[in-house]
């Protein structure tokens, strides 16, 4: 039997594209590695808690005003999301700074307190609200294939978003105050394209975030059982071994010596290791490979803690850490293992269902680029782990004055290794490509039916959007739609 | 639209002149490469600890495949999967051995004869030196864990219990972890004591601190009877991390015991060995088995894990840890009645039928998808 699409994965973007092709009755085939579906949004046990490793609020869903494209292919994949807004509730502290500063509320209180910071900002900072809503319906127009006219976009289609900010009038003071959440791109400013930034900050001050009432494997199972009754097949303990690109088939080979043939195959997988280690890669491939820069990899503590949030002083949803709170100072650092740049989450801030009554649950995660890891080997592995994971909590209970080791219940430390083994991304990174010049998501996006390959596409969040789960799931949405159009089988 | 077009074009100009080479793998790449769920083993040497407990010498077998063993944190376990009468069978074991000797490429188990145990038996009777073995990686949290834990560590063995601590001893006396330890050890006689030379020779060191309670006689140089409070309150200190290992009886007295001291819970760990349950009736059910390739029925009995019965009809049944926490032998309940013992899973597995056949009994006739 040949499938219509096999999909490699059963992450967040091969679910997504599993639900859209089986709606448009295509018949599908997951194979997943794993015994369990999710990739790197799944749910672990430890002791009386129970962690989410990847989703906890969901950017690009909006809400009744701005609806985001999310809530749309929620909509047509039948699921039903249940979620709140939450409003911004973060602190951020930076080693240049006197003191953490706090974002709390809508983005005209954020931009109220730099208007406080810089008397005279608040007629740019509106001018660049009005920006990104432009740049963002001219990007759902090049989605669309549409030609794009806005003076905006064209303007700064080849601009980094430092430059960008500056141009329309952003105080040099004020940009690193209003962009510390680049760290969840992954790139300095003057790395990202302003394109891909806009984007990232339209749906978070206009879609704003949702938090969801449900664990991560739950909507995981939601979409691999709407998947099943639509007739889509999902083999678990699979991993893929081997692909082979025949004229009239794409053949995949599992480790347990099985074969599945299909007509296009779609990798929920980095593209690198695939052209790596399943399959060879064309001189071009190669080219566009090593030209490309990989992502951050990760260290993530998750910590249940024995008292509620309210009592361990935890008030913010979100913490951030920097040495430099300049985003292009700030990234030299993060090349080795001791520097100071950190997040942290605190689910119970926003839901308190999200662990037992009383106990708390906090998730530290730091980035590193560039061979952070190259000396860690099988001898000191256990006790650099230990010891990277007691350095950021040191560090935290330090910047915020809050004390967390005495309520340690339970801790999870996850390693790039451990990563890379679940995933099979690449060097661990969980940002996939670095967004970086020309390797933009705009880029990607303008240049993708240049590059694409006849016979495989790639969904997931080391594709065409980037990092994120947003991203993920509208990958497997967007990707397959292109295909559906094209597809005459 | 000049701008995207020319957009298009910077990115064609510099991928252009990138080498179309092979892509090479990362460091974490190759590390990662290296990482085998199963190791393949020989044994180097098996050494008599007391008349029923003997240490087997583990080496990586090279003409399988490992190279090198798996590097570990004491406290971890491998689990032991022997090929019996035709299915698979695992055992978990705790590595007795050092993390240091792991680097040096050999692990050290420790395994004490149950009567009538399938596999301490085996173990015993037939295998010999320069046989090979089948065993996962380095598995499991039970431990020290420095982040988590009180630096002063009252450790409560019983009996073949003691292999973690022994690690865990020596991983101390190594400097590969910083902590004071010591190991309440109950046996029932001085001849039933394992390790004994090495206890004495590492109770040389400042930090460590082997104390011995006899059961069943009384001798000079140990203390005399099951371990209670006495025992264990001269090595309090303000703050303690309680770690036990070894049968269930010991845990529900210690827990007693602790609840006195005032010992917060999330300073007391377990190792979990073994999972007990007694049914208020035996009876004896039909259990269907549906596999990727194959739909077996079988016998399976109300107090016999789902996992054992399927074992001793001879199916090939994933398994490592045998007290649900690991996940390898996670199975779909399609239908039937059954009870779980032990460690819960993720409430949405629980949802979606997931079970832990290696502690689930059954209380009626039962259909199970494996190989999901």
């Amino acid at each position: 039997m040949i499938y219509d699409y096999i999909i490699i994965g059963s992450g967040l973007g091969g679910l997504s594209a599993g639900l859209n092709l089986t709606l448009n009755s295509k018949k599908v085939l997951i194979l997943e590695k794993n015994s369990l579906p999710g990739g790197a949004t799944t749910t672990f046990k430890k002791g009386r808690f129970e962690f989410d490793t990847a989703l906890y609020d969901l950017y690009n869903y909006g809400n009744s005003e701005h609806i985001g494209e999310l809530q749309n292919i929620f909509n047509e994949y039948d699921l039903s999301i249940d979620g709140e807004v939450v409003p911004f509730n973060a602190l951020i502290n930076a080693l240049d700074l006197k003191k953490p500063y706090e974002i709390k509320g809508n983005i005209e209180d954020f931009f109220i307190y730099l208007e406080h910071l810089k008397p005279g900002s608040i007629t740019n900072l509106k001018k660049f609200l009005k920006v990104i809503k432009e740049i963002h319906d001219s990007i759902l127009e090049i989605e669309k294939g549409v030609k794009v006219k806005n003076e905006y976009f064209l303007k700064y289609l080849d601009t980094n978003a430092y430059d960008a900010l500056i141009d329309i009038g952003i105080s040099k003071e004020i940009i690193p105050y209003l962009s510390f959440l680049w760290i969840q791109l992954g790139s300095p400013l003057n790395k990202l394209s302003f394109i891909d930034y806009a984007e990232f900050m339209y749906k978070i001050i206009f879609k704003k975030r949702v938090v969801l009432n449900i664990k991560n494997m739950e909507l995981i199972f939601n979409m691999v059982n709407k998947y099943r009754d639509k007739h889509g097949k999902i083999i678990f303990n699979a991993e893929v071994v081997n692909i082979n690109k025949n004229k009239d088939y794409v053949l995949v080979e599992t480790k347990d010596q099985k074969e599945y043939k299909c007509k296009h195959l779609i990798c929920d997988l980095m593209p690198r290791y695939v052209y790596k280690d399943l399959l060879k890669a064309t001189p071009e491939i190669n080219k566009l490979e090593n030209a490309r820069t990989i992502g951050a990899n990760s260290l993530v503590v998750y910590l249940g803690l024995n008292k509620d949030c309210k009592t361990l002083g935890l008030k913010h949803y979100k913490y951030y850490n920097f040495n430099n709170l300049n985003s292009i100072i700030n990234i030299k650092s993060m090349n080795s293992f001791y520097h100071s740049t950190f997040e942290a989450i605190v689910p119970n801030v926003v839901n308190e269902d999200v662990s037992p009554k009383n106990t708390t649950i906090m998730v530290l995660k730091t980035d590193y680029y560039g061979d952070a890891w190259a000396k860690v080997n099988k001898s000191n592995y256990h006790k650099l782990k230990e010891d990277l994971a007691n350095n950021l909590i040191e560090q935290f209970e330090r910047y915020f004055n809050i004390e967390l080791k005495a309520y340690i219940e339970e801790i999870e430390i996850v390693t790039p290794f451990a990563f890379e083994k679940l995933t099979n991304n690449i060097n661990g990174s969980m940002y996939g490509y670095m967004r970086k010049g020309y390797d933009n998501s705009i880029n990607r996006l303008v240049s993708y039916e240049d590059e694409k390959d006849p016979n495989i596409s790639f969904v997931g969040g080391s594709s065409l959007f980037g990092n994120g789960a947003d991203n993920a799931i509208k990958s497997g949405y967007f990707i397959t739609n292109k295909l559906l159009n094209k597809d005459d089988f | 639209m000049e701008n995207i077009t020319e957009l298009k074009k910077v990115r064609q100009d510099i991928i252009k002149d990138y080498s179309a080479k092979d892509i090479l793998d990362t460091h974490i790449d190759k590390e990662v490469s290296k990482m085998n769920d199963l190791q393949y083993v020989i044994v180097k040497d098996i050494i008599k600890e007391t008349d029923d407990t003997k240490s087997f010498i583990l080496e990586p077998d090279v003409s399988k495949g490992t190279r090198e063993l798996a590097p570990f944190k004491a406290g971890q376990y491998i689990s032991l999967k022997l090929f019996i009468d035709d299915a698979y069978v695992t055992r978990a074991y705790s590595l007795s051995s050092s993390p240091s000797e792991a680097l040096k490429n050999f692990y050290r188990i420790t395994i004490k004869k149950v009567p009538n145990g399938l596999v301490s038996n085996i173990m015993f009777k037939d295998i010999k030196v320069g046989d090979g073995l089948t065993i996962s990686k380095p598995m499991g949290e039970f431990g020290y864990n420095k982040i988590r834990d009180e630096e002063n560590v009252i450790a409560i063995a019983g009996g073949s219990g003691i292999t973690p601590f022994m690690s865990l001893a020596k991983a101390i006396k190594d400097k590969d972890e910083e902590c004071s330890l010591t190991v309440i050890y109950s046996v029932k006689k001085e001849k039933d004591i394992i390790f004994k030379d090495e206890i004495n020779e590492l109770n040389k060191n400042k930090n460590i601190n082997f104390v011995i309670t006899l059961t069943e006689e009384e001798k000079d140089n140990y203390l005399n009877g099951y371990i209670n409070e006495e025992m264990i309150e001269p090595y309090l200190k303000e703050f303690n991390t309680v770690l036990m290992c070894g049968p269930k009886g010991l845990y529900q007295t210690m827990n007693e015991i602790l609840l006195k001291f005032n010992i917060p819970k999330k300073n007391v760990h377990y190792e979990n060995f073994n999972v007990m349950y007694e049914p208020s009736e035996k009876n004896t059910y039909s259990l269907k088995v549906i596999m990727k390739d194959e739909v077996k029925t079988i016998k399976c009995k109300s107090d016999e894990s789902l996992l054992i019965s399927m074992e001793k009809a001879g199916i090939k049944a994933p398994s490592s840890c045998r007290v649900g926490i690991c996940g390898f032998c996670r199975s779909i309940l399609i239908q039937g009645k059954v009870k779980t013992i032990g460690a819960t899973q993720v409430k949405a597995l629980s949802e979606n039928d997931y079970i832990h056949p290696c502690v689930t009994y059954p209380e009626s006739d039962v259909v199970l998808k494996l190989d999901i």
